[in-house]
């Protein structure tokens, strides 16, 4: 695509921004907090009802065939809102690594279900402190599926995931159905990510794609959920940015607003700055979708990305001072969800590893 | 191929075609003196080829094309390292101003003309020992004397004025009007009698700003370029006029890929630099950072050749950039160690570290101070508060000094 959205994909933004702002509840969202295993339904039913899970799956699986740029937009306006289920990003993963594995009768028996929202998927590569391990400890032969995945981002209710694994030796990408998995509940900061480490003993499981064909599938697959990602926190930050701003205006302290002072108004405006290089590093990511450069655009965008929310969530707790630091003012939601989101998907020292890497490649 | 990338293409192929006399090789070793002859002898060469006012009118001399040609010859033109820098402020404020206000357009032709082929050099007086950022509190004075104007007083920080032969000015003209509302608009002569230009020696060893003293230096009132009062008007115009002016990731230093090479080439505790993980993270935050910015630009321009007019997301660049060379040259010459205490003013801040360093801090207050950058971003962009602001509606000469 280009680096200018078109009008549909304006149109994306626009409809999911308005759809998402009627129906959200930051009161019900922080009920949610001290619970495991829930989601905020009415955001999970408007994203079923939009067709979000199934934007980027073909239309022969029962999706809409649109790209990353579509989902990347929509993930943008959930980011905002603090989506209250993780399921559009991890979906994603494992619905393009059912596209990618070819396997007509897998696609046929799950992609037009997560499509339509029935099953949920989701994405198990990381194991210890490395989110793509080379080695797996985890082992998949002759069809059953053993060992742990820790902290797996929807992994207390998803049906199915695709698990990386080592089989005889070599990398491989399974897809496991997870009724038939141990999953122990993680009680977490953001607890409606549905964290759970994930036990499987001679789980069955199917052979999706191994050797080194699996290894640079699932790191495609982690960069393409990492720019996702990084909409989101774009998007979270740009509501961080201008909710800093609008307290600014109306907080009045020593005879004036609090955004008359330098102090304040520059913590702001470098807020500004943050916000627009991770959204301008996001467009030139899924506009590099499929080409030489995707994995750096992607480093970029991710590293970029998580910067701004970081950074628009420590300073905006900062600007409402006492009453950003309360449970009913609600910003440390945003403080979670920053930290959350920040570490799945690979964290900043996993990308900008990579990115090195590969500019030496390029070099 | 559009209309844009044949202009691409001619653009440089021209540019190939004069490389080996003008470029970066062909000035190695050259005396500003030397340098600046033949910079002159590049923009002649320039616009005999027609790559020179590409974006002016037609009867001024120019091209006649669009300021997006501009941008891109000046993107083409800045990989080469022309000679180019000694005409950067005439031709980008001061003559298109001539240009807009000049009272006599047979005079304003004639100086654009030489303005463009190099032959002349105009400088922009705004700047005073009072007067930076706060530009209208600027205190030079010009006074009715008989049909014209008697100037008196002193410029700072203006650039090249040692080598120009025509200035912009505002000078303040009623100061018992509140500041902003006492101040006009002129052209000067740097040759006229009473004009003393001092070069000012700046932290990285060169020189090419100046101090400028007028003492009773008579002014036609035809040189007069605003409404008496209407000064300040004009001197936002000025400033406003090259908004989307071709733009530098890398801060005007050197490129990323210059560290990657240096820390790929330097050992730290036995083994390459790159293998350390402080700095490869600061390879990959300088790296998004850039991407992020060169992303910007290129949304600009796109959205330029379609007609629109680009976001103001464009106004970060100078702030992120020159702010993140800075502390990268720290990191070269820190990576450099003990190897890098050498040091020379010749050396360019592009492909120099040390000399990127020294002369960083140029950059981060000229052409708008950071703090003035993040107070336009937060105002006209976010809409916040202006500061508190003492001096508002106060006649000048009631302001406290």
């Amino acid at each position: 695509m280009s680096i200018l959205y078109d009008e549909g994909q304006q149109a994306i933004a626009t409809e999911s921004r308005r759809v998402l702002e009627a129906r959200t509840s930051k009161d019900r969202l922080l009920k949610l907090l001290t619970t495991t295993g829930e989601v905020d339904q009415p955001f999970w039913d408007t994203a079923v009802e939009q067709g979000w899970t199934g934007l980027a799956i073909p239309e022969e699986h029962g999706g809409l065939g649109l790209t990353l740029a579509e989902l990347g937009l929509v993930a943008q306006q959930t980011g905002a809102v603090i989506a209250g289920a993780p399921y559009l990003t991890v979906g994603y993963g494992a619905s393009q690594a059912l596209v990618a594995a070819s396997v007509a009768e897998l696609q046929a028996a799950w992609l037009p279900k997560l499509s339509a929202g029935e099953v949920l998927g989701t994405v198990a590569f990381a194991e210890g402190t490395d989110p793509l391990p080379a080695a797996p400890a985890t082992t998949y032969a002759d069809g059953k599926l053993n060992g742990t995945k820790p902290g797996v981002t929807a992994g207390l209710t998803a049906d199915i995931a695709v698990v990386l694994a080592s089989h005889q030796g070599r990398p491989a990408l399974v897809l496991v159905e997870l009724a038939d998995a141990q999953r122990s509940v993680i009680d977490s900061y953001d607890n409606t990510r549905l964290y759970a480490d994930l036990t499987f003993a001679d789980t069955p499981a199917t052979l999706l794609v191994d050797g080194e064909a699996a290894a640079t599938l699932a790191l495609d697959l982690l960069a393409r959920m990492a720019v996702i990602t990084a909409h989101e926190q774009t998007g979270a930050a740009e509501a961080l940015l201008f909710t800093a701003r609008d307290y600014a205006l109306t907080r009045k302290a020593f005879g004036q607003p609090i955004g008359a002072f330098q102090s304040v108004k520059h913590r702001i405006a470098e807020l500004y700055g943050f916000v627009e290089i991770a959204r301008a590093n996001c467009i030139h990511a899924v506009a590099s979708e499929g080409k030489d450069n995707f994995l750096i655009a992607a480093a970029d965008a991710r590293i970029a990305a998580t910067d701004a929310y970081d950074t628009a969530a420590r300073d905006t707790v900062q600007i409402h001072g006492g009453i950003g630091a309360t449970w009913e003012g609600g910003l440390h939601l945003h403080m979670r969800r920053a930290r959350s989101l920040a570490v799945e998907q690979g964290n900043l020292m996993f990308w900008e590893d990579l990115l090195v890497d590969h500019l030496g490649d390029a070099a | 191929m559009t209309d844009f990338e044949a202009y691409r293409a001619s653009a440089r192929a021209f540019l190939d075609s004069v490389a080996g006399e003008f470029a970066k090789d062909a000035r190695k070793g050259l005396t500003v003196e030397e340098d600046l002859a033949l910079g002159r002898r590049y923009m002649a060469t320039k616009y005999d080829a027609g790559f020179g006012g590409i974006s002016w009118p037609k009867d001024y001399g120019g091209q006649g094309l669009t300021h997006t040609h501009k941008l891109i010859f000046d993107t083409e033109e800045a990989k080469y390292g022309m000679p180019v820098v000694y005409f950067g402020i005439s031709l980008g404020m001061p003559v298109p101003i001539l240009m807009h206000h000049g009272q006599d357009k047979e005079f304003a032709k004639e100086r654009v003309i030489k303005a463009l082929r190099g032959e002349e050099i105009w400088c922009q007086l705004f700047s005073e020992p009072s007067g930076g950022s706060d530009l209208a509190g600027l205190r030079t004075r010009a006074e009715v004397d008989g049909n014209g104007w008697k100037l008196n007083g002193q410029k700072l920080w203006t650039s090249w004025a040692q080598y120009c032969d025509y200035g912009v000015i505002v000078a303040r003209t009623d100061p018992t009007a509140q500041k902003h509302k006492g101040l006009t608009y002129y052209w000067v002569d740097m040759k006229a009698p009473g004009v003393d230009v001092r070069p000012v020696k700046l932290a990285a060893g060169d020189s090419h700003v100046n101090e400028v003293f007028f003492d009773d230096v008579r002014l036609e009132d035809s040189q007069r370029m605003s409404p008496v009062g209407g000064g300040f008007a004009v001197a936002m115009h000025t400033l406003m006029i090259e908004r989307y002016i071709a733009t530098d990731s890398a801060g005007f230093g050197p490129p990323l890929d210059l560290f990657v090479e240096l820390a790929k080439t330097t050992d730290y505790r036995g083994r390459p630099a790159i293998e350390d993980g402080r700095i490869r993270s600061q390879i990959a935050r300088n790296h998004a950072m850039r991407a992020g910015l060169d992303s910007i630009t290129a949304r600009a321009m796109l959205m330029m050749q379609a007609g629109m007019e680009a976001g103001p997301e464009g106004s970060l660049n100078k702030l992120v950039a020159v702010r993140s060379r800075q502390r990268l040259s720290e990191l070269a010459m820190d990576l450099k160690g003990q190897s890098g205490f050498a040091y020379s003013e010749h050396n360019s801040p592009r492909e120099e570290w040390t000399n990127s360093w020294i002369s960083a801090p140029t950059g981060r207050i000229a052409g708008g101070a950071d703090e003035m950058l993040l107070n336009t971003i937060a105002e006209r962009i976010l809409g916040l508060p202006q500061d508190h602001r003492p001096d508002k509606g106060v006649p000048f000469n009631q302001i406290p000094a």
